[in-house]
């Protein structure tokens, strides 16, 4: 799915349950930083081995956490402060690192931004949106729930181009992605620059080998194809 | 004989759904406040009373074109003589309750009585014909009979007559009906002052005063001083009289004062049910439009990116009454009241509007009773209810919520995806807001009849720079994923697309056509 890279998840609660467990799924290596004993006991009652109970505003501990540069860090503590203070103090030791927060008010998301978050999500903003793509578009709305869910049988797949691959020289135009029962939505042309480009944009791209093909379909299709790109 | 045929009449009546129809045309407009159209109505009605009010008064003065006479005489008469007949008509239905009755009566093997459900409608009839309003109505037909000049004092019964079709007058009398009893009080107190200080005078200044000649003109005299007027043309004379003017005017000023604050304090106490009920009334007007259970952070959040959208039609519905506060002073249309209970939703015009309710406010508990009120309401209302878990979406379904939102789950997922799928993340954030070269759109064959019955491949979407992601058949509602190029479009069916917005722009305006159903 991709190269495999470490998380740490900042934070452990009821509600944050969901991701550590999808995480573990996947092929990430989920470590759980904590700065309190009852979640850290949860946390070990809940299956998670690797759990770490530390004081978070202690940066000389933080250092001695083994985050390397392309690591996900997740900042979702149940104290806003703190969450803010902790994304300044990752971004301030870790710069590199990606770092990803939760907000709960457009206050909230603008500190986590100036303390250097890469990406936030804001609880009631995803909300509202999704309020309002219930009411003005109902089938898209079910269809992206559906592609978020992890228990659904269709998906999004990333797949990268490898060496020696048959798409490799090909113009998109000219694949049709319809034969293996997968929609391509687009992908990261490399040689044109590294922005995500949409395949109804109308520019005309060329397959090559490194480039990453965001499609959706059927798992056991997307699983079809890949082995397909890949052989 | 009779009855037999009476009956057959009834049920007849009852069984019409021509004169279902047209009575409840009728009722509507005359009668239900939530009917959007009543608002043409009332207006064609003011104007025809301001129209016939100015033709009266000018007339007295003045020479008027008999062809604007026979408009006053004939249209605006026979106007309101329909309106008032229309009127008694809808009070009450004679058939259907010749119907209920002869039902029962069967059913219990009871003896039918044809006059026991007649003289009940008749009484309601009559009932209905010397109440106030429908007497004004009655008199306001009358000055159009010419020939007896008397008659056009009732005039005055036109002016009256407004008071049907404007509200701000009627919620000025609702106000000083709270205060009935301090009114009739003082009302009681300035009769006495005004009927002693009059007998005083009358005793006093008969004699010596030759602008007293009778117990009116005191009367008259304490009247016009109590109330402050003074028109000077019958003062007292005597030291005697003096002292009683001089009760009078102290009387009467600490009487204008009271009632002044009577009314004052009334308007300030009803002043922000006034305007809730303004607020709602104003609503009820929309043809669509939303209530929002709860200001919270996510209503807050939802009215910040969209209140522009819903401009007018929408409300808060808050309990707490420093969140409505805050909510009003940053522009929103906010009211306190319980959603949860019964007469609160149900004064929203759900019958003929299509409403749609967030139930949004932080508790759980709160949220679902709100939605089992709703659909109590009406099954037509769509909710949309917020949970903390996929317990109580559960929970939120059964109770009837037509989707649930949580927004803890959709936060893990989005975090989930921007770990494990970064550049699909990325994407489809930015189709989801629009932002973006790409954008998801649905095309429904209702409105774009030229699609039904051509396969997709037929539509030519690759060559319009779209891509189609699936379709929610019109028949089972049921969402097809990635469909073969070879489905055929059918009717009631919704196209999702995916495209820049100029493409998805042409396809509809290629393919559309309504169907009319």
């Amino acid at each position: 799915m991709f190269s495999r890279r470490q998380a740490f998840l900042f934070g452990y609660n009821k509600k944050r349950r969901f991701i550590a467990r999808e995480l573990k799924k996947e092929a990430v290596r989920l470590i759980l930083v904590v700065d309190d004993e009852s979640s850290y006991n949860q946390a070990k009652e809940d299956g998670f081995r690797e759990v770490i109970l530390m004081d978070l505003t202690d940066d000389e501990k933080l250092e001695k956490l083994e985050i390397k540069d392309d690591d996900y860090l997740v900042c979702v503590m149940t104290d806003h402060y703190m969450n803010v203070f902790l994304t300044l103090s990752l971004h301030a030791i870790f710069p590199k690192a990606i770092i990803l927060a939760l907000s709960d008010s457009p206050h909230t998301t603008q500190k986590l931004k100036m303390a250097g978050a890469s990406r936030i999500i804001d609880l009631y903003q995803v909300s509202a949106n999704r309020i309002h793509n219930m009411l003005h578009k109902p089938v898209t709305t079910k269809l992206i729930e559906r592609l978020f869910s992890p228990q659904e049988e269709f998906s999004f797949k990333e797949i990268e181009i490898p060496k020696g691959s048959s798409l490799n020289h090909i113009m998109v135009d000219d694949f049709d992605v319809t034969e293996h029962k997968v929609i391509l939505i687009g992908m990261i042309d490399k040689r044109l620059s590294n922005q995500f480009i949409f395949a109804t944009s109308g520019l005309e791209n060329r397959f090559d080998v490194g480039d990453t093909l965001v499609c959706v379909g059927y798992n056991e299709d997307l699983d079809a194809f890949e082995e397909f790109i890949k052989s | 004989m009779l009855q037999k045929l009476l009956i057959k009449f009834a049920f007849f009546l009852n069984n019409s759904k021509s004169y279902k129809a047209t009575k409840e045309l009728f009722t509507n407009y005359l009668k239900n406040q939530d009917y959007i159209y009543k608002k043409y109505f009332d207006v064609f009605m003011i104007s025809l009373i301001i129209v016939s009010i100015t033709i009266l008064v000018y007339e007295v003065k003045h020479y008027v074109p008999p062809w604007l006479d026979f408009f006053d005489i004939y249209v605006v008469t026979f106007i309101f003589m329909v309106e008032y007949l229309a009127r008694v008509w809808v009070h009450n239905s004679w058939h259907r309750e010749v119907v209920k009755e002869y039902s029962d009566a069967k059913f219990l093997n009871k003896e039918f009585r044809l006059w026991l459900p007649t003289k009940k409608i008749i009484l309601g009839k009559l009932g209905y014909i010397v109440s106030p309003t429908a007497i004004i109505d009655l008199l306001a037909i009358l000055p159009a009979y010419r020939p007896l000049r008397v008659l056009r004092i009732f005039v005055l019964f036109r002016v009256f007559k407004l008071l049907r079709y404007t509200k701000s007058i009627n919620q000025f009398l609702g106000v000083l009906g709270s205060k009935k009893f301090e009114l009739y009080t003082l009302l009681f107190l300035l009769v006495f002052i005004t009927v002693t200080a009059g007998i005083a005078i009358y005793v006093f200044e008969e004699k010596s005063n030759d602008s007293i000649n009778s117990l009116f003109d005191a009367l008259y005299w304490a009247l016009i001083t109590i109330s402050t007027v003074g028109y000077g043309d019958i003062s007292p004379k005597t030291p005697e009289g003096r002292v009683v003017s001089m009760f009078v005017i102290v009387t009467g000023i600490a009487m204008i004062s009271f009632v002044t604050s009577v009314i004052v304090s009334s308007f300030s106490e009803k002043l922000t049910e006034l305007k809730e009920n303004r607020l709602v009334e104003e609503i009820n007007k929309e043809e669509d439009f939303m209530i929002i259970c709860g200001y919270g952070q996510m209503t807050r959040m939802f009215l910040r990116y969209y209140e522009q959208e819903y401009a007018k039609r929408y409300i808060i519905i808050e309990k707490e009454k420093d969140r409505v506060e805050e909510a009003i002073k940053e522009g929103y249309r906010a009211i306190q009241e319980d959603a949860s209970r019964y007469d609160v939703i149900d004064k929203f015009n759900t019958d003929y509007a299509q409403v749609t309710l967030l139930a949004l406010t932080n508790s759980d508990v709160a949220n679902i009773y709100i939605t089992l009120n709703a659909k109590a309401i009406s099954r037509e209302i769509r909710v949309i209810s917020r949970a903390s878990s996929e317990r109580i979406a559960k929970k939120s379904r059964i109770a009837g919520a037509d989707s649930v939102v949580m927004p803890s789950l959709i936060a893990n997922r989005m975090l989930f995806a921007a770990i494990t799928q970064p550049i699909m993340y990325k994407a489809f954030y930015a189709i989801l807001i629009g932002q973006h070269l790409a954008q998801l759109d649905e095309v429904n064959s209702l409105y774009h009849q030229k699609m039904v019955g051509k396969s997709i491949k037929e539509l030519e979407l690759k060559e319009q720079k779209l891509l189609s992601i699936g379709y929610e058949s019109g028949e089972s509602r049921e969402f097809i994923f990635n469909p073969s190029q070879e489905y055929i479009i059918e009717e009631g069916d919704i196209l999702l697309l995916m495209g820049r917005q100029v493409s998805i722009e042409h396809f509809k305006e290629r393919y559309k056509e309504v169907l009319y159903v």
